[in-house]
């Protein structure tokens, strides 16, 4: 016959204000494989503690229930008392008296002390039968995998090979700077992309522990924590990346000139083929195989003849690379809602109807127009701006009801670098609320307000339409209650920030999840804000959700901090509640496999019979639920534990 | 008095004594953290319904509920994460369609199927997880006790 | 031919029958009957927000069980307002079991409505069922040189879910006018507000947003106006009066329904154009642009 030891706890009153203590003592006493019940004020107490551990030692327990608050609070205590005196920790199990019987069912004593007794009998039915575990150690692999080349991307790649870990930055275009290589300047202090961000991409580029995949994307994943095995496709460049110089004279001779430019995000045209820009990392060339004439019709061919280092070649270079990976970093960054929506603002419409991130390209000196501002209609400056916020952003009934975030700072250095450059130029920004809550933001606004004399008008704009050259804005002051229409020469829609495209499939890949707007979800969202409900997996930067250059890269640092600390031993240790399969019973159908979402059960081709991946396996017990023969079982969450609880419930007790 | 008889006692006989015994199968991450919330809360509810803490409601098999109504139980609960946010990805998914079997096996035992309950309750949803259990248990008190019981 | 259940609804039973003639001539000419029930009633003009007031539904309920007793699973309208408010309803029914229950419990008289009912505006059936291609191939005297300025109104892309096209950008009758060889102008306006039931109260409001859309029109060199709905066109039309007395230079343009440009592209008989709602005569400039011979036609 078992020992257990039940041990319950008043919680100063909390329980013993509600539950008979002494009934429930009495009651328990009477099961037979009960050696000992006991109570106490606070058994999480140093000295309840003590009384636990004294009471294993003195009368021999092989089994603890401990009656008291929910097991997320005190459940690794007591299982790290019990370890400390020899009891091996998963024949503890937690009662729990107080969250689910006495705080509510305070007007019901004496069925909330029922409920209470047959819990702790229910869980003496469980631990009785409960086996002794082991934590399960698996060797890991000291290498990071970062999804995304974005500026979240660099400095978690950066941190990671510092601490001396292998990284492999996989960037799905030719170069590595994400959206703020496209940023004119950045706020709060106009410091520019090229100026903070080319430093970072070329350390990134010349560090010994980083492997830059650009022009790459994830094909697959598997495995698990410390021991991933990833498949990165290396798109066909058709160019020799060893012996392509950057030297660009290919994209001087190519004849196909009139291709929207990624990087200048349409403001401007590259060649079929390409260096994004000029400070890409790395510098090497690639060629577009949806517009180039020798790949698309087996015409031109002039690049091949030009090339000074014969690197071109038209052949499709894909490559698949396999990768072993410890932990990943998810930085795949932001975009901006698409320009097919918007119709009432003219977007895609009227040119001079531009989107924040296009009207960065007008700005930057490293711009189309090297930062002259000028009207991409007819190229004149303009004079008057309307600067709208919150397109697409704070609108649940049409488009995304979240703030982006990012916008109203945005915008007013936009205007700022606006009247920089157009000294007589007037800029108007339409407001609902002005959100500037970071460090140096607010004072940035009120210098945009008050010294560049930007024109704040709080309201929504219901309409913009072009009329004899002039843009129409309609509009409302909701200050003066007013109905506004302003004739300028250029709008800027600060359009809502959305999640990368592609990162629903990439998810899947990693199986991580994304919330109804694609923003990848994280484990918690104050908690654990960096980690994934994936043991391994973390994000970084924007595509957890829109941020801003200092919170993606303090996110990004976060990101790195944890994997270094995941790989900084040899082996992770993971808790052992895991599935096993009775071999006798198991007959090979291979029903298990269907079920598992992490593929760690499957049929052993050898000895036709299920085994389980200990490295693998989540614990979540569905193939036990789903095994037809009765062989698989979730350790320590038997059929018969289970059976035994819900007789315990429907008829008292055990009969045994 | 043992057990048995002081609880069949309680259970024989309908009306307004009669206080049923509901099994509830919960989540680990989700509803057993509601179930906790709305103890924290002080939220009160009947305490008909005794709790049994699973890691994924795709952990549940048919032979759980059955069990318990088989036993005698008058009604069987079971919650679980809300779609698309299983902590193991598809488990809720997977017991959902199981568990969907359970009514046609009722229906054969001429169990009334309303004595077994499928819910969708999140961590952060103690409120919820009150009103279902309160309904569900003022849904069984009208049904009156098993037939099952006692045989 | 194909028949579909035809609502007309009040309008085009009166000012608005030039309207239902044009239309159900084009349809017969694209194999499709628009065929009127017997015990139509009114559609309930708008549409109640209310969500507890359930008895403003029993006007579009009772036509949609008309529909079901007529066998069919889908009904058209070619009143922009009918559309909307049928709609609506019917969308509501379908989406609410305990609302359609309270309403067949209350309509006890009646058979009970099974929901899944259809609604459709003409220009839908046109676009997704004739589509514009076939609509193209039937047109045997070309709009060319006829510059039109289609105007969408409200009920016909709102509220969204409703909407048959986008409700900012719609593109439906545009795409009719390029099939029938007109010339198409894109007005911002197009979806601008015409003033709707303030017509009745407040004339002169309504001829001032009137004067705005039809300005724009004109000036972006607009011969004539087409609409879908016989309010639009009333106060585009018939409130020309009133604009041109708190606008004395308001030169005039003519608006019709795209019937009738469908009926004149076809080369109906002209009393099937249903140009007799028109206050501003749209003759001339029809005569001048589209009536008149070509010269390369050997006239």
């Amino acid at each position: 016959m078992p020992r257990i030891g039940v041990f319950v706890c008043h919680c100063g009153l909390n329980i013993a204000a509600t539950v008979d203590i002494a009934k429930v003592i009495d009651r328990v006493s009477q099961h037979p494989a009960v050696a000992h019940a006991e109570d106490y004020i606070f058994m999480c107490s140093d000295p309840g503690q003590l009384l636990v551990q004294g009471k294993i030692q003195e009368l021999g327990l092989d089994g603890l229930v401990m009656a008291n608050c929910s097991p997320t609070l005190h459940e690794r205590t007591f299982r790290n008392a019990a370890a400390l005196v020899g009891l091996n920790p998963y024949l503890v199990e937690i009662a729990n008296i107080r969250e689910a019987v006495s705080w509510p069912h305070m007007k019901e004593p004496e069925r909330a002390t029922e409920k209470a007794i047959e819990i702790i009998l229910a869980t003496v039915e469980k631990v009785r039968q409960n086996t002794e575990l082991h934590t399960i150690k698996v060797p890991v692999t000291h290498s990071v995998m970062i999804i995304g080349g974005g500026v979240a991307g660099i400095q978690a790649a950066l941190d990671c090979a510092d601490a001396g870990l292998e990284v492999h930055l996989v960037e799905r275009t030719s170069s590595i700077g994400g959206m703020m290589a496209s940023l004119s300047e950045t706020f709060p202090t106009l410091d520019c992309p090229q100026c903070i961000l080319t430093p970072k991409m070329t350390q990134a580029g010349k560090h010994p522990n980083i492997r830059i995949h650009a022009y790459s994307e994830i094909e697959e994943v598997s495995g698990f924590v410390g021991n991933f095995q990833a498949k990165v496709r290396h798109k066909a460049t058709y160019i020799d990346w060893s012996k392509c110089t950057g030297c660009g004279v290919c994209m001087t001779v190519c004849p196909t000139k009139k291709i929207p430019s990624e990087y200048n995000h349409g403001m401007a045209n590259r060649t079929a083929a390409y260096i994004p820009f000029p400070q890409a990392v790395p510098n090497r060339a690639v060629i577009d195989d949806k517009n180039c004439l020798w790949l698309l019709k087996g015409k031109c061919g002039i690049c091949a003849k030009k090339c000074p280092a014969e690197a071109i070649h038209y052949e499709d270079n894909t490559e698949i690379e396999e990768l072993e990976i410890g932990a990943i970093i998810v930085a795949t960054g932001m975009e901006v809602l698409p320009v097919e929506h918007f119709g009432e603002y003219g977007l895609g419409k009227i040119p001079d109807v531009v989107t924040g991130i296009q009207f960065e390209r007008l700005l930057a000196p490293s711009g189309p127009t090297a930062g002259k501002v000028q009207r991409p209609s007819d190229g004149t400056e303009p004079k008057e701006i309307a600067f709208l916020q919150c397109i697409g952003s704070r609108d649940p009934a049409n488009y995304k009801p979240y703030c982006s975030k990012v916008c109203c700072m945005y915008t007013g250095k936009q205007a700022m670098l606006y009247k920089h450059a157009v000294h007589d130029g007037q800029a108007f920004v339409f407001y609902i609320d002005i959100r500037s809550d970071g460090k140096g933001y607010e004072e940035f606004i009120q210098r945009a307000m008050e010294e560049e004399k930007v024109l704040y008008i709080r309201g929504k704009v219901s309409k913009v339409f072009e009329d004899e050259g002039k843009i129409v804005v309609w509009g409302t002051d909701t200050l003066t209650g007013k109905w506004i229409e302003l004739r300028v020469d250029m709008v800027v829609l600060a359009t809502a920030a959305v999640a990368s495209s592609g990162v629903n499939e990439l998810a899947s890949k990693l199986r991580i999840t994304t919330d109804e707007h694609g923003w990848l979800k994280e484990a918690h969202l104050k908690l654990q804000p960096v980690e994934t409900l994936t043991a391994g997996i973390y994000l970084a930067g924007a595509a957890q959700f829109v941020k801003d250059i200092s919170d993606t890269v303090a996110q990004a640092s976060g990101a790195a901090a944890k994997a270094i600390a995941l790989l900084s031993k040899d082996h992770l240790e993971r808790v052992p509640i895991i599935a096993c399969v009775d071999q006798d019973l198991c007959v090979g159908c291979g029903y298990c496999e269907t079920f598992c979402a992490y593929g760690a059960i499957a049929v052993d081709p050898v000895t036709g019979k299920a085994e389980v991946n200990e490295g693998l396996c989540e614990g979540c017990g569905g193939c036990a639920a789903h095994c037809p023969s009765g062989a698989a079982t979730l350790t320590n969450y038997g059929k018969k534990q289970v059976f035994d609880m819900i007789t315990t419930f429907t008829n008292g007790q055990v009969v045994q | 008095m043992t057990d048995k008889d002081r609880k069949g006692e309680g259970k024989a006989a309908a009306g307004d004594d009669f206080e049923p015994v509901i099994v509830g199968f919960f989540c680990n991450w989700c509803t057993a953290s509601a179930a906790d919330l709305a103890g924290t809360s002080r939220m009160q509810y009947p305490p008909n319904v005794r709790p049994i803490r699973v890691m994924c409601t795709g952990s549940v098999d048919t032979s759980f509920v059955l069990r318990a109504l088989l036993e005698g139980a008058d009604g069987v609960m079971v919650g679980g994460c809300h779609p698309g946010d299983c902590h193991y990805v598809t488990g809720n998914y997977r017991a959902r369609r199981r568990l969907t079997g359970v009514i046609k096996i009722l229906e054969a035992l001429a169990l009334d199927p309303e004595r077994f309950r499928f819910e969708w309750i999140s961590a952060s949803e103690g409120a919820k997880f009150v009103k279902v259990v309160t309904e569900f248990t003022e849904d069984i008190k009208r049904m009156g006790p098993s037939p099952l019981k006692g045989l | 031919m194909e028949t579909i259940p035809y609502f007309p609804g009040c309008t085009c039973k009166a000012d608005a029958l030039p309207f239902e003639v044009s239309a159900k001539a084009v349809m017969r000419e694209l194999d499709i009957e628009m065929r009127e029930w017997e015990r139509w009633t009114c559609c309930g003009t708008v549409y109640s927000m209310t969500t507890d007031d359930l008895i403003h539904q029993l006007g579009p309920a009772r036509n949609l069980i008309r529909v079901q007793e007529e066998g069919s699973d889908r009904v058209v309208t070619i009143c922009s307002m009918c559309y909307s408010t049928l709609k609506l309803s019917a969308m509501m029914f379908d989406a609410d079991e305990e609302k359609l229950q309270k309403l067949n419990d209350f309509l006890y008289d009646e058979v009970d409505y099974e929901g899944g009912i259809r609604v459709m505006h003409i220009l839908e059936l046109l676009r997704d069922d004739v589509g514009f291609e076939a609509v193209k191939e039937r047109v045997v005297r070309p709009l060319e040189g006829l510059r039109v300025a289609p105007y969408y109104g409200c009920t016909l892309v709102r509220p969204t879910e409703a909407g048959i096209d986008d409700r900012e950008e719609p593109r439906v009758m545009h795409d009719l006018l390029e099939a029938l060889g007109a010339e198409v102008v894109d007005s911002p306006f197009k979806v601008e507000c015409c003033g709707s039931y303030e017509t009745v109260d407040r004339p002169e409001m309504v001829a001032e947003k009137c004067h705005r859309i039809l300005s724009d029109a004109i000036k972006r060199g607009a011969d004539l106006v087409v609409t879908s709905c016989p309010l639009c066109e009333f106060n585009l039309d018939d409130r020309q009066d009133v604009i041109s007395s708190i606008a004395p230079r308001f030169p005039g343009i003519p608006v019709l329904y795209f019937t009738s440009l469908m009926a004149i592209a076809f080369d109906l008989p002209e009393e099937e154009w249903g140009l007799e709602s028109a206050t501003v005569d749209p003759l001339p400039v029809l005569q001048e642009k589209v009536l008149a011979p070509k010269d390369e036609g050997g006239g």
